[in-house]
Protein backbone atom coordinates (compact mmCIF):
# COMPACT_ATOMS: atom_id res chain seq x y z
CA UNK A 1 0.00 0.00 0.00
CA UNK A 2 2.33 2.44 0.99
CA UNK A 3 4.63 1.12 -2.27
CA UNK A 4 1.87 1.92 -4.80
CA UNK A 5 1.04 5.36 -2.83
CA UNK A 6 4.76 5.93 -3.45
CA UNK A 7 5.14 5.16 -6.91
CA UNK A 8 1.90 7.13 -7.37
CA UNK A 9 3.81 10.41 -6.10
CA UNK A 10 6.81 9.43 -7.78
CA UNK A 11 4.69 9.27 -11.06
CA UNK A 12 2.64 13.06 -9.88
CA UNK A 13 6.33 14.24 -8.97
CA UNK A 14 7.76 13.50 -12.37
CA UNK A 15 5.25 15.12 -14.02
CA UNK A 16 5.42 18.44 -11.94
CA UNK A 17 9.10 18.62 -13.00
CA UNK A 18 8.07 20.01 -16.07
CA UNK A 19 6.33 22.78 -15.28
CA UNK A 20 8.50 22.99 -12.05
CA UNK A 21 11.60 23.39 -14.31
CA UNK A 22 9.60 26.15 -16.60
CA UNK A 23 8.33 28.32 -13.34
CA UNK A 24 12.14 28.68 -12.82
CA UNK A 25 13.64 28.98 -16.24
CA UNK A 26 11.37 31.74 -16.67
CA UNK A 27 12.10 32.69 -13.14
CA UNK A 28 15.53 32.91 -13.89
CA UNK A 29 15.63 35.08 -17.11
CA UNK A 30 12.60 37.56 -16.50
CA UNK A 31 12.59 37.72 -12.71
CA UNK A 32 9.23 37.14 -11.87
CA UNK A 33 6.73 34.40 -10.49
CA UNK A 34 4.61 33.42 -13.33
CA UNK A 35 1.37 32.80 -12.33
CA UNK A 36 -0.36 32.08 -15.69
CA UNK A 37 1.78 28.58 -15.67
CA UNK A 38 -1.46 26.88 -14.74
CA UNK A 39 -3.73 28.25 -17.00
CA UNK A 40 -1.01 27.75 -19.78
CA UNK A 41 -0.65 24.13 -18.99
CA UNK A 42 -4.62 23.87 -19.50
CA UNK A 43 -4.27 25.84 -22.86
CA UNK A 44 -1.69 23.24 -24.45
CA UNK A 45 -3.46 20.34 -23.37
CA UNK A 46 -6.58 21.87 -25.37
CA UNK A 47 -4.98 22.65 -28.21
CA UNK A 48 -3.32 18.96 -28.04
CA UNK A 49 -6.67 17.94 -27.40
CA UNK A 50 -8.15 19.29 -30.15
CA UNK A 51 -5.05 17.75 -32.66
CA UNK A 52 -5.46 14.58 -31.49
CA UNK A 53 -9.27 13.84 -30.76
CA UNK A 54 -10.82 16.47 -33.58
CA UNK A 55 -7.52 15.90 -36.39
CA UNK A 56 -7.47 12.37 -35.98
CA UNK A 57 -3.60 12.87 -34.90
CA UNK A 58 -2.07 10.17 -32.38
CA UNK A 59 -1.18 11.32 -29.54
CA UNK A 60 2.49 11.54 -29.77
CA UNK A 61 2.58 13.27 -32.71
CA UNK A 62 -0.12 15.69 -31.94
CA UNK A 63 1.71 16.40 -28.29
CA UNK A 64 4.88 17.33 -30.51
CA UNK A 65 2.84 19.49 -32.73
CA UNK A 66 1.21 20.66 -29.93
CA UNK A 67 4.10 21.63 -27.87
CA UNK A 68 6.21 23.27 -31.21
CA UNK A 69 2.96 25.11 -31.77
CA UNK A 70 2.34 26.30 -28.28
CA UNK A 71 6.18 27.31 -27.86
CA UNK A 72 5.57 29.89 -30.38
CA UNK A 73 1.93 30.75 -28.93
CA UNK A 74 3.87 32.52 -25.70
CA UNK A 75 6.74 34.07 -27.37
CA UNK A 76 3.30 35.63 -29.04
CA UNK A 77 1.68 35.64 -25.72
CA UNK A 78 4.96 37.33 -24.19
CA UNK A 79 4.81 40.25 -26.87
CA UNK A 80 1.60 41.06 -26.35
CA UNK A 81 1.34 41.27 -22.39
CA UNK A 82 4.91 41.08 -20.69
CA UNK A 83 7.12 42.73 -23.16
CA UNK A 84 5.51 46.14 -22.57
CA UNK A 85 5.44 45.36 -18.74
CA UNK A 86 8.92 44.27 -18.52
CA UNK A 87 10.66 47.24 -16.71
CA UNK A 88 8.19 47.75 -14.34
CA UNK A 89 9.32 45.26 -11.69
CA UNK A 90 8.07 41.85 -10.10
CA UNK A 91 4.99 43.25 -8.47
CA UNK A 92 3.29 44.74 -11.94
CA UNK A 93 4.13 41.38 -13.83
CA UNK A 94 2.60 38.83 -11.04
CA UNK A 95 -0.70 40.99 -11.19
CA UNK A 96 -0.26 40.94 -14.99
CA UNK A 97 0.05 37.17 -15.36
CA UNK A 98 -2.52 36.80 -12.76
CA UNK A 99 -4.83 38.44 -14.86
CA UNK A 100 -3.36 36.35 -17.89
CA UNK A 101 -4.28 33.06 -16.16
CA UNK A 102 -7.84 34.26 -16.12
CA UNK A 103 -7.88 34.97 -19.73
CA UNK A 104 -6.22 31.49 -20.50
CA UNK A 105 -8.21 29.15 -18.23
CA UNK A 106 -11.34 31.15 -19.73
CA UNK A 107 -10.11 30.40 -23.91
CA UNK A 108 -10.28 26.70 -22.62
CA UNK A 109 -13.43 27.21 -21.28
CA UNK A 110 -14.96 29.24 -23.86
CA UNK A 111 -14.11 27.00 -26.35
CA UNK A 112 -15.05 23.45 -24.82
CA UNK A 113 -16.67 24.21 -21.80
CA UNK A 114 -16.97 22.73 -18.55
CA UNK A 115 -17.08 19.20 -18.71
CA UNK A 116 -14.31 17.08 -18.38
CA UNK A 117 -12.37 15.20 -21.67
CA UNK A 118 -9.70 12.98 -22.10
CA UNK A 119 -7.30 11.77 -24.86
CA UNK A 120 -7.96 9.73 -27.31
CA UNK A 121 -5.87 6.47 -26.00
CA UNK A 122 -6.78 2.98 -26.23
CA UNK A 123 -7.53 1.38 -22.54
CA UNK A 124 -4.47 -0.57 -21.71
CA UNK A 125 -4.41 -3.36 -18.75
CA UNK A 126 -2.17 -1.90 -15.69
CA UNK A 127 0.72 -4.62 -15.10
CA UNK A 128 2.29 -5.91 -11.83
CA UNK A 129 6.29 -5.44 -10.54
CA UNK A 130 6.71 -6.15 -7.04
CA UNK A 131 3.02 -5.70 -6.17
CA UNK A 132 2.97 -2.56 -7.56
CA UNK A 133 0.25 -1.60 -10.02
CA UNK A 134 0.98 0.36 -12.87
CA UNK A 135 -1.35 1.73 -15.85
CA UNK A 136 0.10 2.92 -19.08
CA UNK A 137 -0.60 6.59 -18.96
CA UNK A 138 1.78 6.55 -15.67
CA UNK A 139 4.87 4.45 -17.81
CA UNK A 140 4.24 7.06 -20.67
CA UNK A 141 4.40 10.02 -17.77
CA UNK A 142 7.76 8.32 -16.70
CA UNK A 143 9.29 8.02 -20.26
CA UNK A 144 8.19 11.29 -21.86
CA UNK A 145 9.48 13.46 -18.40
CA UNK A 146 12.49 11.41 -18.67
CA UNK A 147 12.74 12.27 -21.92
CA UNK A 148 12.03 16.34 -21.39
CA UNK A 149 14.82 16.41 -18.33
CA UNK A 150 17.59 14.65 -20.21
CA UNK A 151 16.91 17.32 -23.40
CA UNK A 152 17.02 20.13 -21.18
CA UNK A 153 20.22 18.78 -19.51
CA UNK A 154 21.47 18.84 -22.60
CA UNK A 155 20.03 22.33 -23.78
CA UNK A 156 21.37 24.21 -20.52
CA UNK A 157 25.08 22.74 -20.20
CA UNK A 158 25.91 21.83 -23.64
CA UNK A 159 23.80 24.17 -26.25
CA UNK A 160 24.58 27.83 -26.87
CA UNK A 161 21.64 28.77 -26.22
CA UNK A 162 21.63 27.23 -22.47
CA UNK A 163 24.44 28.71 -21.85
CA UNK A 164 23.10 31.62 -22.75
CA UNK A 165 20.14 31.28 -20.44
CA UNK A 166 21.88 30.62 -17.45
CA UNK A 167 24.30 33.68 -18.00
CA UNK A 168 21.03 35.78 -18.11
CA UNK A 169 19.60 34.30 -15.22
CA UNK A 170 23.08 34.73 -13.44
CA UNK A 171 23.47 38.40 -14.28
CA UNK A 172 22.01 39.78 -17.08
CA UNK A 173 24.14 43.61 -16.95
CA UNK A 174 27.08 40.87 -17.54
CA UNK A 175 25.49 38.97 -19.85
CA UNK A 176 24.43 41.96 -22.28
CA UNK A 177 28.17 43.38 -21.94
CA UNK A 178 29.27 39.51 -23.34
CA UNK A 179 27.23 40.24 -26.18
CA UNK A 180 24.14 38.31 -25.10
CA UNK A 181 21.37 39.36 -26.91
CA UNK A 182 18.34 39.15 -24.37
CA UNK A 183 15.61 39.54 -26.07
CA UNK A 184 16.51 36.51 -27.95
CA UNK A 185 17.65 34.53 -24.91
CA UNK A 186 13.83 35.64 -23.50
CA UNK A 187 12.08 34.58 -26.99
CA UNK A 188 14.11 30.71 -26.55
CA UNK A 189 13.16 31.00 -23.04
CA UNK A 190 9.33 30.89 -23.46
CA UNK A 191 9.85 28.96 -26.32
CA UNK A 192 10.88 25.91 -24.40
CA UNK A 193 8.66 26.72 -21.09
CA UNK A 194 6.09 26.50 -23.78
CA UNK A 195 7.62 23.00 -24.72
CA UNK A 196 7.70 22.40 -21.18
CA UNK A 197 4.31 22.98 -20.11
CA UNK A 198 2.67 21.31 -23.18
CA UNK A 199 3.72 18.31 -22.15
CA UNK A 200 2.98 18.84 -18.87
CA UNK A 201 -0.43 19.90 -19.60
CA UNK A 202 -0.71 16.58 -21.86
CA UNK A 203 0.44 14.66 -18.94
CA UNK A 204 -2.06 15.91 -16.47
CA UNK A 205 -4.75 15.47 -18.69
CA UNK A 206 -4.01 11.87 -19.04
CA UNK A 207 -3.58 11.31 -15.93
CA UNK A 208 -6.86 13.06 -14.03
CA UNK A 209 -9.10 14.40 -16.76
CA UNK A 210 -8.70 17.79 -19.06
CA UNK A 211 -11.01 20.39 -17.39
CA UNK A 212 -10.91 24.12 -17.46
CA UNK A 213 -9.03 24.35 -14.10
CA UNK A 214 -6.80 21.44 -13.87
CA UNK A 215 -3.22 23.58 -14.71
CA UNK A 216 -4.65 25.63 -11.45
CA UNK A 217 -4.81 23.23 -9.63
CA UNK A 218 -1.50 22.07 -9.67
CA UNK A 219 -0.08 25.93 -9.22
CA UNK A 220 0.75 25.65 -5.64
CA UNK A 221 2.38 22.54 -5.74
CA UNK A 222 4.62 23.40 -8.66
CA UNK A 223 5.77 26.71 -6.69
CA UNK A 224 6.71 24.69 -4.41
CA UNK A 225 8.53 22.42 -6.14
CA UNK A 226 10.17 25.18 -7.39
CA UNK A 227 11.19 26.94 -4.37
CA UNK A 228 11.97 24.17 -2.34
CA UNK A 229 14.70 23.73 -5.28
CA UNK A 230 15.54 27.13 -5.06
CA UNK A 231 13.63 29.26 -7.50
CA UNK A 232 16.00 29.06 -10.25
CA UNK A 233 17.93 26.55 -10.11
CA UNK A 234 16.90 23.62 -12.60
CA UNK A 235 17.92 20.72 -10.65
CA UNK A 236 16.24 21.72 -7.53
CA UNK A 237 13.28 22.15 -9.84
CA UNK A 238 13.86 18.18 -10.05
CA UNK A 239 14.27 17.07 -6.98
CA UNK A 240 11.83 19.13 -5.02
CA UNK A 241 9.21 18.41 -7.44
CA UNK A 242 9.67 14.56 -6.68
CA UNK A 243 9.99 15.67 -3.21
CA UNK A 244 6.94 17.19 -3.29
CA UNK A 245 5.22 14.81 -5.46
CA UNK A 246 6.05 11.65 -3.25
CA UNK A 247 5.14 13.38 0.08
CA UNK A 248 1.71 14.69 -0.92
CA UNK A 249 0.56 11.50 -2.24
CA UNK A 250 1.96 9.47 0.90
CA UNK A 251 0.22 12.20 3.22
CA UNK A 252 -3.28 11.22 1.54
CA UNK A 253 -2.67 7.74 3.92
CA UNK A 254 -3.16 9.85 6.86
CA UNK A 255 -5.05 13.53 5.73
CA UNK A 256 -8.18 13.54 3.70
CA UNK A 257 -7.31 14.10 -0.29
CA UNK A 258 -9.12 17.20 -0.65
CA UNK A 259 -6.24 18.90 1.35
CA UNK A 260 -3.48 17.66 -0.75
CA UNK A 261 -2.63 21.22 -1.84
CA UNK A 262 -1.87 21.64 2.02
CA UNK A 263 1.20 19.75 2.06
CA UNK A 264 3.12 21.83 -0.46
CA UNK A 265 1.71 24.90 1.27
CA UNK A 266 2.92 23.60 4.58
CA UNK A 267 6.22 22.92 2.75
CA UNK A 268 6.46 26.78 1.30
CA UNK A 269 5.80 27.67 5.02
CA UNK A 270 8.80 25.67 6.32
CA UNK A 271 11.12 26.56 3.45
CA UNK A 272 10.41 30.13 3.88
CA UNK A 273 10.88 30.17 7.06
CA UNK A 274 14.25 28.03 7.73
CA UNK A 275 16.13 27.59 4.26
CA UNK A 276 14.57 30.66 2.35
CA UNK A 277 17.08 30.01 -0.55
CA UNK A 278 15.94 26.68 -0.97
CA UNK A 279 17.96 23.61 -0.91
CA UNK A 280 19.87 24.08 -4.16
CA UNK A 281 19.13 28.12 -4.59
CA UNK A 282 22.32 30.57 -3.64
CA UNK A 283 21.41 32.61 -0.78
CA UNK A 284 20.40 36.11 -1.83
CA UNK A 285 22.65 39.52 -1.38
CA UNK A 286 20.78 42.16 -1.30
CA UNK A 287 22.61 45.02 -2.71
CA UNK B 1 -35.16 50.26 -11.27
CA UNK B 2 -34.35 52.17 -7.31
CA UNK B 3 -33.88 48.83 -5.80
CA UNK B 4 -31.45 47.75 -8.38
CA UNK B 5 -29.75 50.75 -8.02
CA UNK B 6 -29.26 50.38 -4.31
CA UNK B 7 -28.76 46.76 -4.52
CA UNK B 8 -25.68 47.64 -6.51
CA UNK B 9 -24.47 50.76 -4.25
CA UNK B 10 -24.05 48.06 -1.38
CA UNK B 11 -22.07 45.87 -3.79
CA UNK B 12 -19.74 48.90 -4.89
CA UNK B 13 -19.57 49.57 -1.21
CA UNK B 14 -18.55 45.91 -0.28
CA UNK B 15 -16.17 45.96 -3.07
CA UNK B 16 -14.86 49.48 -2.46
CA UNK B 17 -13.90 48.41 1.21
CA UNK B 18 -12.36 45.69 -0.23
CA UNK B 19 -10.55 47.66 -2.81
CA UNK B 20 -9.38 49.83 -0.18
CA UNK B 21 -8.20 46.62 1.88
CA UNK B 22 -5.89 45.89 -0.98
CA UNK B 23 -5.07 49.16 -1.40
CA UNK B 24 -4.08 49.57 1.86
CA UNK B 25 -1.70 46.45 1.69
CA UNK B 26 -0.55 46.78 -1.75
CA UNK B 27 -1.17 50.18 -2.75
CA UNK B 28 0.53 51.93 0.46
CA UNK B 29 2.25 49.17 1.93
CA UNK B 30 3.53 47.43 -1.11
CA UNK B 31 2.54 43.90 -0.07
CA UNK B 32 0.48 41.59 -2.58
CA UNK B 33 -2.19 39.73 -1.47
CA UNK B 34 -3.01 37.00 -3.86
CA UNK B 35 -5.19 35.56 -0.82
CA UNK B 36 -7.63 38.27 -0.79
CA UNK B 37 -10.88 35.92 -2.26
CA UNK B 38 -9.77 33.09 0.44
CA UNK B 39 -9.46 35.64 3.05
CA UNK B 40 -12.65 37.29 2.24
CA UNK B 41 -14.51 33.72 2.39
CA UNK B 42 -13.12 33.57 5.90
CA UNK B 43 -14.44 37.01 6.93
CA UNK B 44 -17.90 35.47 5.54
CA UNK B 45 -18.00 32.23 6.73
CA UNK B 46 -16.59 33.54 10.56
CA UNK B 47 -19.33 35.83 10.83
CA UNK B 48 -21.81 33.38 9.37
CA UNK B 49 -20.43 30.63 12.05
CA UNK B 50 -20.11 32.89 15.08
CA UNK B 51 -23.62 33.73 14.34
CA UNK B 52 -25.26 30.87 13.84
CA UNK B 53 -23.74 27.95 15.16
CA UNK B 54 -22.18 30.07 18.98
CA UNK B 55 -25.91 32.25 18.65
CA UNK B 56 -23.19 35.36 18.80
CA UNK B 57 -25.01 38.50 17.99
CA UNK B 58 -24.42 40.40 14.79
CA UNK B 59 -22.00 43.11 16.43
CA UNK B 60 -19.82 40.77 17.78
CA UNK B 61 -19.96 38.54 14.40
CA UNK B 62 -18.25 41.41 12.13
CA UNK B 63 -15.67 41.92 15.02
CA UNK B 64 -15.37 38.06 15.57
CA UNK B 65 -14.49 37.91 10.95
CA UNK B 66 -12.68 40.68 11.47
CA UNK B 67 -10.42 39.36 14.41
CA UNK B 68 -10.36 35.74 12.86
CA UNK B 69 -9.08 37.09 9.04
CA UNK B 70 -6.40 39.62 10.67
CA UNK B 71 -4.73 36.91 12.72
CA UNK B 72 -4.87 34.59 9.49
CA UNK B 73 -2.98 37.72 7.72
CA UNK B 74 -0.74 38.15 11.12
CA UNK B 75 0.36 34.45 10.38
CA UNK B 76 0.62 35.08 6.91
CA UNK B 77 2.81 37.86 7.26
CA UNK B 78 4.89 35.67 9.71
CA UNK B 79 5.73 33.20 7.70
CA UNK B 80 7.41 34.95 5.34
CA UNK B 81 9.55 37.38 7.62
CA UNK B 82 12.62 36.31 6.43
CA UNK B 83 12.13 36.74 2.86
CA UNK B 84 11.61 40.68 1.70
CA UNK B 85 11.32 39.47 -2.00
CA UNK B 86 7.78 40.18 -2.85
CA UNK B 87 7.27 36.88 -5.00
CA UNK B 88 7.25 34.57 -2.68
CA UNK B 89 5.07 36.53 -0.21
CA UNK B 90 2.35 36.65 -3.18
CA UNK B 91 2.68 32.94 -3.37
CA UNK B 92 2.53 32.25 -0.02
CA UNK B 93 -0.93 34.51 -0.34
CA UNK B 94 -2.16 32.86 -3.39
CA UNK B 95 -1.81 29.46 -1.27
CA UNK B 96 -3.11 30.13 1.89
CA UNK B 97 -6.44 31.89 0.06
CA UNK B 98 -6.95 28.65 -2.06
CA UNK B 99 -6.33 26.73 1.17
CA UNK B 100 -9.11 28.64 2.85
CA UNK B 101 -11.27 28.05 -0.03
CA UNK B 102 -11.12 24.39 0.26
CA UNK B 103 -11.59 24.62 3.60
CA UNK B 104 -15.06 26.38 3.10
CA UNK B 105 -15.73 23.65 0.65
CA UNK B 106 -15.05 20.41 2.49
CA UNK B 107 -15.47 21.12 5.83
CA UNK B 108 -19.38 20.19 6.28
CA UNK B 109 -19.49 19.82 9.61
CA UNK B 110 -18.80 23.72 10.10
CA UNK B 111 -18.93 24.98 6.56
CA UNK B 112 -21.59 23.22 5.58
CA UNK B 113 -19.92 22.27 2.84
CA UNK B 114 -21.43 23.00 -0.90
CA UNK B 115 -24.48 23.59 0.15
CA UNK B 116 -23.39 26.70 2.43
CA UNK B 117 -24.63 28.80 5.18
CA UNK B 118 -28.24 29.86 5.33
CA UNK B 119 -29.93 31.95 6.94
CA UNK B 120 -27.26 34.31 8.60
CA UNK B 121 -29.05 37.05 10.76
CA UNK B 122 -28.42 40.18 9.92
CA UNK B 123 -28.19 43.40 11.82
CA UNK B 124 -31.61 44.63 13.53
CA UNK B 125 -33.53 42.40 11.30
CA UNK B 126 -36.39 42.05 13.60
CA UNK B 127 -36.47 45.25 14.27
CA UNK B 128 -36.75 47.14 10.66
CA UNK B 129 -39.68 45.94 8.51
CA UNK B 130 -38.56 44.04 5.85
CA UNK B 131 -39.50 46.28 2.78
CA UNK B 132 -36.96 48.87 4.63
CA UNK B 133 -34.47 46.66 5.08
CA UNK B 134 -32.41 47.13 1.95
CA UNK B 135 -32.43 51.21 2.69
CA UNK B 136 -30.90 50.86 5.88
CA UNK B 137 -28.40 47.83 4.67
CA UNK B 138 -27.21 50.72 2.47
CA UNK B 139 -26.98 53.24 5.21
CA UNK B 140 -25.05 50.83 7.06
CA UNK B 141 -22.54 50.01 4.26
CA UNK B 142 -21.96 53.45 3.25
CA UNK B 143 -21.24 54.59 7.03
CA UNK B 144 -18.70 51.69 7.43
CA UNK B 145 -17.07 52.33 3.75
CA UNK B 146 -16.93 55.94 4.94
CA UNK B 147 -15.68 54.91 8.32
CA UNK B 148 -12.68 53.36 6.70
CA UNK B 149 -12.18 55.67 4.57
CA UNK B 150 -11.34 58.48 7.46
CA UNK B 151 -9.68 55.62 9.35
CA UNK B 152 -7.48 55.03 6.43
CA UNK B 153 -6.83 59.15 5.45
CA UNK B 154 -5.65 59.36 9.10
CA UNK B 155 -3.46 56.13 8.74
CA UNK B 156 -1.82 57.79 5.78
CA UNK B 157 -1.44 61.04 7.36
CA UNK B 158 0.81 59.29 10.51
CA UNK B 159 3.69 58.54 11.31
CA UNK B 160 2.90 55.10 10.57
CA UNK B 161 1.84 55.96 6.99
CA UNK B 162 5.12 57.75 6.48
CA UNK B 163 6.93 53.90 7.23
CA UNK B 164 4.09 52.23 5.39
CA UNK B 165 5.55 54.21 2.50
CA UNK B 166 9.21 53.94 3.38
CA UNK B 167 8.81 50.53 3.26
CA UNK B 168 7.21 49.95 0.19
CA UNK B 169 9.54 52.75 -1.90
CA UNK B 170 12.79 50.69 -0.40
CA UNK B 171 12.72 48.53 2.60
CA UNK B 172 16.71 48.65 2.65
CA UNK B 173 16.93 52.03 3.18
CA UNK B 174 13.86 52.04 6.03
CA UNK B 175 15.99 49.30 7.77
CA UNK B 176 19.24 51.37 7.68
CA UNK B 177 16.89 54.43 8.94
CA UNK B 178 16.23 51.95 11.86
CA UNK B 179 12.59 51.29 10.94
CA UNK B 180 11.46 47.77 11.81
CA UNK B 181 10.44 46.40 8.35
CA UNK B 182 9.30 42.69 9.60
CA UNK B 183 6.72 44.73 12.39
CA UNK B 184 5.64 47.27 9.73
CA UNK B 185 4.99 44.39 7.45
CA UNK B 186 2.81 42.03 10.08
CA UNK B 187 1.00 45.46 11.08
CA UNK B 188 0.32 46.37 7.34
CA UNK B 189 -1.01 43.19 6.63
CA UNK B 190 -3.10 43.06 10.06
CA UNK B 191 -4.47 46.23 9.44
CA UNK B 192 -5.51 45.25 5.63
CA UNK B 193 -6.97 41.41 6.98
CA UNK B 194 -9.27 43.34 9.18
CA UNK B 195 -11.36 45.47 6.73
CA UNK B 196 -11.59 42.41 4.76
CA UNK B 197 -12.92 40.47 7.81
CA UNK B 198 -15.13 43.84 7.99
CA UNK B 199 -16.30 43.32 4.05
CA UNK B 200 -16.62 39.92 4.20
CA UNK B 201 -18.95 40.20 7.41
CA UNK B 202 -21.22 42.64 5.41
CA UNK B 203 -21.26 40.14 2.16
CA UNK B 204 -22.73 37.57 4.48
CA UNK B 205 -25.42 39.85 6.46
CA UNK B 206 -26.57 41.16 2.76
CA UNK B 207 -27.20 37.83 1.30
CA UNK B 208 -27.56 36.28 4.30
CA UNK B 209 -26.79 32.98 2.21
CA UNK B 210 -23.22 32.37 1.43
CA UNK B 211 -21.77 28.76 -0.37
CA UNK B 212 -18.15 28.55 -1.87
CA UNK B 213 -19.43 29.58 -5.01
CA UNK B 214 -19.78 33.18 -4.42
CA UNK B 215 -15.78 33.40 -3.73
CA UNK B 216 -13.98 32.75 -7.17
CA UNK B 217 -10.82 33.96 -7.57
CA UNK B 218 -11.72 36.53 -10.15
CA UNK B 219 -12.67 38.97 -7.16
CA UNK B 220 -8.50 39.41 -7.20
CA UNK B 221 -8.92 40.89 -10.55
CA UNK B 222 -11.80 43.41 -9.55
CA UNK B 223 -9.72 44.67 -6.70
CA UNK B 224 -6.23 45.02 -8.59
CA UNK B 225 -8.47 46.72 -11.25
CA UNK B 226 -10.24 49.29 -8.84
CA UNK B 227 -6.98 49.67 -7.05
CA UNK B 228 -4.84 50.41 -10.43
CA UNK B 229 -7.45 52.48 -12.02
CA UNK B 230 -7.84 54.11 -8.85
CA UNK B 231 -4.15 55.15 -8.75
CA UNK B 232 -2.18 53.60 -6.38
CA UNK B 233 -2.43 54.89 -2.73
CA UNK B 234 -5.21 57.29 -3.88
CA UNK B 235 -8.09 56.64 -1.25
CA UNK B 236 -10.85 58.60 -2.38
CA UNK B 237 -9.59 57.27 -6.23
CA UNK B 238 -9.66 53.38 -5.00
CA UNK B 239 -13.31 53.87 -4.29
CA UNK B 240 -14.30 55.53 -7.60
CA UNK B 241 -12.13 52.63 -9.10
CA UNK B 242 -14.55 50.54 -7.40
CA UNK B 243 -17.12 51.56 -8.34
CA UNK B 244 -16.61 51.93 -12.11
CA UNK B 245 -15.37 48.06 -12.26
CA UNK B 246 -18.31 47.09 -10.64
CA UNK B 247 -21.13 49.22 -12.75
CA UNK B 248 -19.05 47.72 -15.73
CA UNK B 249 -19.03 44.34 -14.41
CA UNK B 250 -22.96 43.98 -13.21
CA UNK B 251 -23.93 45.74 -16.46
CA UNK B 252 -21.84 43.09 -18.29
CA UNK B 253 -24.28 40.94 -17.70
CA UNK B 254 -26.98 42.43 -19.74
CA UNK B 255 -24.26 41.25 -22.74
CA UNK B 256 -26.59 38.10 -22.60
CA UNK B 257 -29.45 40.17 -24.58
CA UNK B 258 -26.76 41.67 -27.22
CA UNK B 259 -24.93 38.26 -27.96
CA UNK B 260 -27.24 35.58 -28.71
CA UNK B 261 -26.48 32.09 -28.87
CA UNK B 262 -24.81 31.80 -26.15
CA UNK B 263 -24.88 29.40 -22.94
CA UNK B 264 -24.44 30.67 -19.32
CA UNK B 265 -21.24 29.39 -18.74
CA UNK B 266 -19.43 30.66 -22.27
CA UNK B 267 -20.98 34.05 -21.40
CA UNK B 268 -18.97 33.73 -17.61
CA UNK B 269 -15.68 33.13 -19.83
CA UNK B 270 -16.45 36.10 -21.97
CA UNK B 271 -16.77 38.34 -18.96
CA UNK B 272 -13.41 36.65 -17.19
CA UNK B 273 -11.70 37.06 -20.18
CA UNK B 274 -12.54 40.36 -20.79
CA UNK B 275 -11.91 41.16 -16.94
CA UNK B 276 -8.34 39.79 -17.34
CA UNK B 277 -7.75 41.78 -20.25
CA UNK B 278 -8.77 44.35 -18.84
CA UNK B 279 -6.72 43.96 -15.92
CA UNK B 280 -3.39 43.87 -18.37
CA UNK B 281 -4.42 46.87 -20.38
CA UNK B 282 -5.23 48.86 -17.39
CA UNK B 283 -1.26 47.89 -16.45
CA UNK B 284 0.03 48.45 -19.83
CA UNK B 285 -1.54 51.80 -20.39
CA UNK B 286 -2.78 53.38 -17.08
CA UNK B 287 -0.38 51.90 -14.48
CA UNK B 288 -0.71 55.01 -12.38
CA UNK B 289 -4.17 55.28 -12.69
CA UNK B 290 -6.74 58.12 -12.64
CA UNK B 291 -6.16 60.03 -9.32
CA UNK B 292 -2.66 60.79 -7.47
CA UNK B 293 -1.77 59.62 -3.97
CA UNK B 294 -1.70 61.92 -1.14
CA UNK B 295 1.18 63.91 -0.77
CA UNK B 296 2.32 66.40 2.06
CA UNK B 297 2.17 70.09 0.41
CA UNK B 298 4.06 72.82 2.03
CA UNK B 299 3.26 76.33 0.61
CA UNK B 300 6.65 78.58 0.89
CA UNK B 301 4.90 81.58 0.60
Amino acid sequence: MILQTAFNGFVSGIIVTLPALAITLLFGVLKFPNFAVGSMMTLAAYVVFALNVQLGLPLTLATAIGAILFGGVLIFIDALTFRPLRERGSITLMVASLGLGFVLENIARLAYGNTARSFALELARPFRFLDVRMNREQMIAIVAASIALVAMYFLLTRMPIGRAMRAVADNPALALVRGIESPTVIRWTWFIAGVLLAVGGVLIGMDRALEPPMGSNYLIMVFAAAILGGLGSPLGAFVGALIIGIVSELSTLVIAPNYRIGIPLCVIALILIFRPQGLFGQPHIRR
Amino acid sequence: MISFIILMSIIVCFSAIIALALNFQWGLGGMVNFGLTGLYALGAYACAILMTRFGMNTFVGAVGAMVIVAAVSALVALVTLRVSEEDYFAIVTLGVGEMLRLVALNEDWLTNGALGITGVPRPFGDVIPPEYYQYFMLGLSLTLLLGTLALLNVLARSPFGRIMRAVREDDVVAATLGKRVPWAHVRIFVLGGALIGLAGSLHAFYYQYIDPTQFSNVVIAYAFMAVISGGRGAHFGTIMGAAAVMVLLEGSRFAKEIIPGLDSDQLAAIRIIMIGVGLILLLIFRPHGFMREYRLQVSLK
